[in-house]
């Protein structure tokens, strides 16, 4: 691996790895993933409905009923991963008293943190910024998906159930939720296409997959550069003229 | 043993032989051979005011029409040549009515059939919908996938006219139907859906509008006239759908600040929300983009 070499070459490279997802978190984004999937794939000739290929693709799934089945079926997964994520923070943090995991939540190094990581793209800066347990794409992912499942989960339970909803709502509110049902889909499908596969699959660091969040397990040496100040504060060894600064 | 095998070989070249060369493609009943002169495409007769008028009949469309075995005096009387008949878009309509007696009452109560009445040769009448070149020699049976009646393909065959922007303006109907439809949830799923049977259920001008009794919606009889009407129609697929359902349609126009305001504000919020986050995205991974390549450039 081109990334461990890199890493000043003082001793054996260790193949030492570090815990950085449990079990629960891996279940958590793979179903996230594959429900997320099957949803792009079975909404997403909804669009463009007028293109041959999305009428072939729907064919491939045995017809439009089929690809609404899988829809559904998908959207009430995803819907589940995420009460689970839900159901998953409150018992840690009440029942295994765990603390609030304050690490995921933005704050003002975030922004410091955006700022470096541009001036070092640009050429501004020499080094990466250092980055805590979490970088600001992550939190972003993270975050997104907190803004994004009620506008999909809502917008998506009125399609589903028109008849039912209008009987308390004003009719409007069915187009309206299409309207926003397609235009939050594609936005969260052109970020995780460009921005999440990018930065975890096209980057130096994690070219061709970055398999933390399917193993739980990080390499030593890619931790340290990841995540420099967790790792450091882990080892509890900082290590100068490692990373520069 | 020898013998048994040369009689199979013998049996499958002869089958395969009858399969070959027999052809079974299904031919008009013509009892008066009209078609020996009228098959020809050059037959053409002129008027009195010296309009060229084409006789020829296609044997291939007549072959494969719904009529194909009713002979031709049927419709041309038994004495066709002696017969004037000056056709026109409501004498067609009268021949199709003298068999089909209860679409033809129903057309003529239609906004079609009355406008027909008064002499407008604008409107649709039987064959401009039932037959794929407005021709009453080639009427497609409505089950049949290639007929323009059949579910997949009755948008396109409104569109025909409802499509022409020029013809619609001069009754006063501005807004763009066909386009609207597609875009809808039941336009969608049928230009996703097949040609098969299961698309029936799928929800097309006609199941909204009415066909052969379809009326302007200027009617108060229309079934997509008021929100009363409106909802009952609604109710054919939507069980229990009320007036409050049918009010968020939004008929074929898009939604804008006067028509169902609130969706409009909802569309622009989104849309700003998306170009705002994907243009962000887009900035950060181009200059990390470039900022690699260089790395790796270097190195």
């Amino acid at each position: 691996m081109v990334d461990i070499a890199r890493s000043p070459g003082t001793g054996p490279v260790t193949k030492e790895k570090i815990r950085r997802f449990d079990v629960h978190q891996i279940i958590q984004h793979a179903g996230l993933m594959v429900s997320f999937l099957l949803l792009v794939f079975t909404g997403l000739p909804l669009k463009f409905p007028n293109l041959a290929v999305s009428q072939w693709w729907v064919g491939v799934w045995g017809g439009i009923e089929v690809t609404r089945t899988t829809h559904y079926v998908a959207a009430w997964m995803m819907a589940i991963v995420c009460l689970y994520h839900i159901l998953y923070l409150g018992y840690t943090i009440l029942i295994l008293k765990r603390p609030f995991p304050v690490k995921i939540v933005p704050g003002r190094q975030d922004m410091i943190e955006y700022y470096q990581e541009m001036t070092y793209y640009l050429g501004f800066r020499k080094e990466k910024p250092r980055i805590d347990r979490f970088s600001w794409k992550e939190k972003f992912d993270y975050w997104a998906i907190f803004w994004g499942m009620p506008v999909m989960f809502l917008s998506g339970f009125i399609m589903m159930y028109p008849v039912l909803v209008t009987k308390f709502l004003p009719g409007w509110i069915v187009p309206a939720a299409l309207v926003a049902h397609s235009d939050e889909a594609m936005l969260a499908l052109i970020w995780i296409v460009l921005v999440h596969v990018f930065f975890n699959h096209f980057t130096p660091s994690s070219f061709p997959l970055n398999t933390s969040i399917f193993t739980g397990k990080v390499l030593k040496e890619r931790y340290k550069e990841d995540h420099p100040l967790e790792y450091e504060r882990l080892t509890g060894a900082s290590e100068p003229g490692e990373m520069g600064e | 043993m020898k013998k048994l095998s040369l009689y199979f070989a013998i049996g499958f070249v002869l089958s395969i032989g009858i399969i070959l060369l027999s052809h079974d493609d299904a031919r008009a009943l013509d009892e008066n051979n009209c078609l020996s002169c009228h098959g020809n495409e050059g037959l053409i007769k002129t008027t009195d005011t010296a309009d060229k008028i084409s006789l020829y009949v296609s044997e291939k469309d007549v072959s494969s029409a719904a009529h194909r075995y009713i002979d031709c005096t049927t419709c041309h009387t038994s004495n066709p040549h002696d017969t004037a008949t000056p056709l026109n878009k409501l004498s067609l309509a009268e021949k199709c009515g003298s068999c089909h007696k209860y679409e033809y009452k129903l057309h003529l109560a239609s906004i079609h059939g009355q406008q027909l009445l008064q002499g407008n040769p604008d409107v649709a009448t039987c064959v401009d919908c039932h037959s794929p070149n407005s021709n009453p020699h080639s009427v497609i049976r409505v089950l049949e996938y290639n007929a323009p009646t059949y579910k997949k393909n009755i948008a396109d065959t409104c569109a025909k006219c409802h499509g022409n922007a020029e013809l619609m303006a001069d009754y006063g109907i501005v807004e763009k139907v066909y386009e609207s439809y597609m875009r809808s949830f039941h336009g969608k799923a049928l230009q996703l859906g097949t040609y098969e049977i299961t698309q029936l259920d799928k929800a097309t001008c006609t199941n909204c509008h009415g066909f052969h009794d379809v009326k302007s919606v200027r009617d108060p009889g229309s079934p997509v006239a008021g929100l009363d009407n409106l909802a009952r129609t609604c109710e054919q697929c939507h069980v229990g759908a009320g007036a409050e359902f049918a009010s968020g349609f939004l008929g074929h126009e898009e939604a804008s600040t006067q028509h169902v305001a609130p969706v409009h504000y909802t569309d622009i919020f989104f849309k700003v929300v998306l170009s705002t986050v994907i243009a962000f995205g887009v900035i950060v991974v181009t200059t990390a983009t470039i900022r690699f390549s260089i790395n790796r450039w270097r190195k």
